[in-house]
């Protein structure tokens, strides 16, 4: 078993105090053990949080498998979401996400050859009236065109 | 010319909105206040039933009666606050949380001080991440001037409040499944009973409410039931949020009095009409879970029982406009996609059927679906809706359903029949 | 209307039921099956299959029956279009994935799945697309098999695991139609009750490794009676075909062993099965008639009178079987009379630390527990009844007298050896845990021509005085055995019944 840094364990103690019950704070938490063990929950990375939180791995695993921003495979340096829901849909989504496969080799949930990006259509994530978006890690990018994608995905080489 | 009365969003624009000093400068926790000194817990919950508050989630049930809901017990109680914000089509809390954090958190502290709550979680969407910033910085500001926490602004009530992130399930914005989520759980919607005014978080009473709804509650307790319901119309009083999307000229979220207008007139004034120029072809005029209006449906009043009546619902305030220039066909698919994907497959109808239902669409869209096909896709929506655990069934057929029924031409121009003859 | 019940009306007709009950369970009472997978009595409820869908006058859905208890005056239908339409949608789309394993799946015959599909589905399938493809065949250690696209996530297996056996070993990974259920740490279960999940599970999603393609069901017997590794008495029932036991389950018993039992019991019955066993009896190591046995296991009693008889019975005995013997030593004036009792660990559930059905039966007619050491001398002859496991004739038994008369599974050399009839073999009763008096049911005969051990001492008893009268019936057999046992008064066979009965005996015993 793998320790997590010093600060991630203080700051899951300070979460723990919010909650009448330990494993509530699970979701935040992981949020926070993604990032510090490269962007992804491996087998000793939920072995590890479920021995952290004295829960069962299976739990742990469950949530990983459940909730689509926890990744059970490795990832890129960053991790691209462009929604393909209807509004962003009607306004090129899909045409974006060809673009997408065609310029940069990858389609939903694959990772680009030099590892820079790993790409992911998503449902709806809520900038409906800014279509299309795509979130780079927690940076959004809205109305999008062919032009903008390529400037934001170009610098993430 | 329709105009936006801008309540919730009057001070979205401005930067300084968003910090304690900018907030107080506009009137920010004066309800609080009020309530904290002038008020009982009952009087808060009389004034925001007086109101005619309903719901800005989707399901427009009474706040006021939602809260009476919750027994009276001496039991520690809880406020969630539903900001998961997932319905296609919604980004409306989001300009609340993100430019006027405050008024959620004051919201917050005032139903919790209704039903006697001592802790309110604001669960986020994780794909907000500037939310969550927003109302992080802004719960420290409240914390550091005692207005959240111990002994609030020397009151005697106390209360906490925390922001939980989700992290990409728009299944936990069911409130059953949020509370299951929150527990550290995969979020799956509960039986009822019992409900979660009774047995909610760790099986204690709990209120949870969406946050246009709670920012609502704010501007009640400030200026007064009476003012509220005087903007809107019976049945829809207040403002609402709407997010008008799609293909329009002009999306955006604008804030809005019930009644007021019809949809037409929202979508060609405000909205500005397709860009294309061409016709509209049809409106999903409350969210993805909700049936379609079609062109001659646009001329409903645009008030939550007028276009009830009319066989849809205002829902997240949702409006997604789609042209002629789009197949029908494939929005329906493009919605049964979401459904399937969100899916949290804890039970039969919608576990096996949302995809199916998804296949079914597909099939039709390569025109490989047959007449009879058509007949079984409605026949399985009729097997599922009103068999589930929660109301993600019905969320997927009633759009589908009134998809087929509303295009049944195209769909017929898309049989297999047709395309073979 | 008296104290806790409730009146309700099922499907047009009035019924009384106790109070408390949910929907399926009051709809019994009316005669009424309610078909249900999630929803077992011991476990929480969970609502996920929505099999068990009913109309509840009165209320526009359609409710499961599981999560509603009655209420008085309640009316409701489990048969009505309404709720046909909607059980035969929830079959049909249960089946849209399920993989068509019938013909090479162990549950068919006993698949609620089929059941279902034939008295609630529609017949067809209208479902074109491909079936999701999920794991097969996966071991979940060296016990339980699971297969992924037969599951139907009821998750029975992972409440019981949960709330019974309390080892939280299986959960659910992913979500919608990809949901599967994964196993804790490395796979493999570690529950000794891991194997009640495959009795939980209502399709072939779970199966018996150790079952696994041995028999369709149709072709087996089965005989309701306990199980004899150790002294708790969970009532099982036993599959057999050609005398030969397939496999063991339990059966619901709400004083012993509620609907479960663990795993070694259900697995420990291979002996049974052993061709290696006497089949027949054997004098000065050469197979011989049972006739010419008893003769000559006479003729070295009456010769070891002088020298002293011990007698070692086993606690795996009848109590009829312990009754004959006791007679038999009554008659020779046999005083050394002892029984072996096998220990071991036992647990907070089910498992008891003797490791033999019928201590209890072989004090009560009169055999002390063998002593630590073997009186220091050479009787004329030894009288053992093995157990059904472990030395056949121990060492240092044998060794303590001049001639020896031997029951058991495998014994060849000693001067009478008769063949062992295991629990399956023989009808009978023994005193299980908390004095509860329970009934072995015969299945099967390992080989036709055994005689059982009670039939063989008693024929031995008559060889000595010919006025003995053996009975003929397992009811004339325990009759005996309640007449000359008073705390059998006034019990007969037929009392007892399927699932036993509690004795009040003096110093009652765990």
């Amino acid at each position: 078993m793998a320790d997590f840094s010093p600060e991630l364990v203080k700051k899951v103690k300070d979460l723990w105090k919010r909650y009448p019950e330990k494993k509530a704070a699970l979701l935040p938490a992981m949020h926070l053990i993604q990032q510090e063990r490269g962007g992804w929950f491996s087998a000793e990375t939920i072995r590890d949080t479920a021995d952290l939180f004295e829960v069962p791995d299976i739990h742990v695993q469950g949530i990983v498998g459940f909730y689509d921003m926890f990744h059970s495979e490795p990832v890129g340096r960053h991790v691209v979401r462009l929604c393909k829901t209807l509004s962003c849909k009607l306004r090129g989504a899909d045409e974006l996400r060809a673009h997408i496969r065609d310029a940069y080799g990858v389609d939903h949930g694959q990772t680009t050859a030099d590892g820079a990006f790993t790409f992911r259509c998503f449902e709806c994530l809520g900038h409906c009236t800014t279509a299309p978006m795509m979130l780079v890690d927690e940076e959004r990018h809205e109305n999008l065109t062919v032009e903008r994608v390529d400037r934001v995905l170009r610098a993430l080489r | 010319m329709i105009r936006e009365t801008r309540v919730m969003l009057e001070h979205a624009a401005d930067a300084a909105q968003k910090t304690l000093a900018g907030y107080r400068k506009h009137g920010g926790y004066q309800a609080l206040a009020k309530a904290l000194r002038e008020m009982k817990p009952e009087d808060v919950t009389e004034e925001v039933l007086k109101s005619g508050l309903r719901g800005r989630g989707g399901a427009g049930f009474p706040t006021g009666r939602k809260w009476k809901f919750v027994p009276k017990t001496n039991k520690k109680k809880y406020i969630a606050v539903n900001a998961d914000e997932s319905e296609p089509g919604t980004c409306k809390d989001r300009q609340i949380m993100e430019n006027d954090p405050h008024q959620l958190v004051e919201g917050t502290l005032l139903a919790a001080y209704a039903i006697g709550a001592g802790t309110a979680y604001i669960y986020v969407r994780g794909e907000y991440p500037h939310s969550i910033r927003a109302l992080e910085d802004a719960l420290d500001e409240a914390r550091e001037a005692g207005l959240v926490g111990k002994d609030i602004m020397g009151s005697g009530f106390s209360c906490d409040v925390w922001v939980h992130p989700g992290a990409g399930a728009y299944i936990c914005g069911e409130e059953t499944a949020l509370l299951t989520s929150l527990e550290g759980n995969r979020g799956y919607p509960r039986l009822r009973p019992p409900f979660p005014a009774v047995e909610g978080l760790w099986k204690s009473p709990t209120v949870v409410n969406n946050v246009e709804t709670l920012a609502c509650v704010t501007h009640i307790i400030r200026r007064g039931a009476s003012w509220f319901s005087s903007l809107g119309c019976e049945g829809s009083t207040g403002t609402r949020l709407f997010c008008i999307s799609g293909h329009v000229k002009n999306p955006g979220v604008y804030e809005l009095e019930c009644g007021k207008f019809t949809l037409r007139e929202l979508l060609m004034d405000l909205g500005g009409g397709t860009p294309s120029g061409r016709a509209i072809k049809g409106v999903l005029p409350g969210g993805s879970s909700m049936p379609v209006f079609v062109a001659a449906d646009l001329d409903v009043r645009f008030d939550l029982d007028s276009v009830a009546k009319a066989g849809s619902s205002l829902g997240s305030g949702a409006i997604m406009v789609f042209d002629e220039s789009v197949s029908a066909v494939d929005v329906a698919l493009n919605i049964s996609e979401f459904y399937s994907h969100e899916s949290c497959g804890q039970c039969t109808p919608c576990r096996e059927g949302s995809d199916w239902v998804r296949l079914m669409l597909d099939s039709v869209r390569r025109q490989e679906a047959t007449r009879s096909d058509v007949g079984l896709l409605l026949d399985v929506l009729d097997r599922i809706e009103g068999n589930t655990i929660c109301a993600l069934a019905e969320a997927f057929c009633w759009p589908v359903r009134s998809f087929v029924k509303k295009f049944g031409s195209e769909f017929e121009a898309h049989l297999k029949e047709r395309a073979t003859a | 209307m008296s104290q806790g019940t409730v009146n309700v009306t099922i499907d047009g007709k009035q019924v009384a039921v106790p109070a408390g009950l949910n929907l399926i369970e009051a709809a019994r009472y009316a005669g009424k099956s309610v078909p249900h997978y999630c929803y077992h009595p011991r476990l929480t409820v969970a609502g996920n299959c929505r099999i068990c869908l009913v109309e509840i006058q009165g209320q526009a859905k359609l409710e499961i029956a599981c999560n509603r208890r009655v209420a008085e005056g309640m009316s409701y239908f489990t048969e009505n279009e309404r709720v046909k339409k909607a059980r035969e949608g929830v079959m049909e789309l249960l089946l849209i994935n399920h993989p068509l394993d019938c013909t090479i799946c162990d549950q068919a015959g006993e698949c609620k799945l089929q059941e279902y599909a034939v008295d609630h589905g529609s017949g067809i399938t209208r479902y074109a697309f491909e079936k999701v493809k999920k794991p097969k065949n996966i071991s979940w250690g060296d016990r339980v098999v699971f297969d992924a696209e037969r599951c139907i996530l009821c998750t029975r297996c992972v409440r019981f695991l949960d709330e019974v056996a309390g080892t939280n070993e299986v959960g659910v990974d992913l979500r919608g139609e990809k949901c599967t259920l994964v196993v804790k740490g490395d796979g493999n279960l570690t529950s000794p009750y891991q194997m009640n999940i495959i009795d939980l599970c209502p399709v072939g999603a779970l199966t018996s490794r150790d079952f696994r393609f041995k028999s369709r069901v149709w072709f087996m017997n089965f005989t309701d009676t306990i199980c004899t590794s150790c002294a708790r008495g969970c009532n099982v029932t036993v599959g057999s075909r050609g005398d030969r036991v397939l496999r063991m389950v339990p059966r619901a018993n709400a004083e012993v062993n509620d609907h479960w039992m663990c795993d070694y019991g259900r697995l420990h019955y291979a002996f049974a099965n052993d061709e290696q066993r006497l089949a027949a009896p054997r004098v000065a190591g050469k197979g011989a008639p049972y006739p010419a046995a008893i003769q000559r296991a006479k003729a070295i009693l009456e010769g070891a009178r002088g020298d002293g008889i011990l007698a070692v019975a086993s606690a795996f005995m009848t109590n009829e079987e312990l009754l004959a013997l006791k007679q038999l030593l009554d008659l020779l004036g046999v005083e050394e009379r002892f029984f072996l009792k096998p220990m071991g660990e036992g647990d907070d559930k089910l498992v008891h630390p003797e490791k033999c059905p019928n201590a209890r039966g072989a004090a009560l007619l009169g055999f002390a527990e063998a002593p630590a050491a073997w009186p220091e001398k050479e009787y004329g002859a030894l009288l053992y009844v093995a157990p059904h496991e472990g030395a056949d004739l121990p060492e240092e038994l044998r060794k303590r007298a001049k001639r020896r008369i031997v029951f058991s599974l495998k014994e060849r050399e000693a001067d009478v050896c008769f063949p062992l009839t295991t629990w399956i073999e023989k009808d009978g009763t023994v005193v299980s845990a908390g004095d509860r008096l329970q009934r072995l049911t015969k299945g099967i005969s390992f080989e036709p021509t055994l005689v059982t051990e009670r039939a063989v001492l008693d024929r031995l008893h008559q060889a000595f005085d010919g006025s003995h009268r053996p009975p003929d019936t397992a009811a004339q057999a325990f009759a005996r055995l309640a007449d000359a046992t008073p705390a059998l008064a006034g019990v007969t066979w037929q009392k007892i019944g399927p699932l036993g009965m509690k004795l009040r005996m003096a110093g009652a015993t765990a």
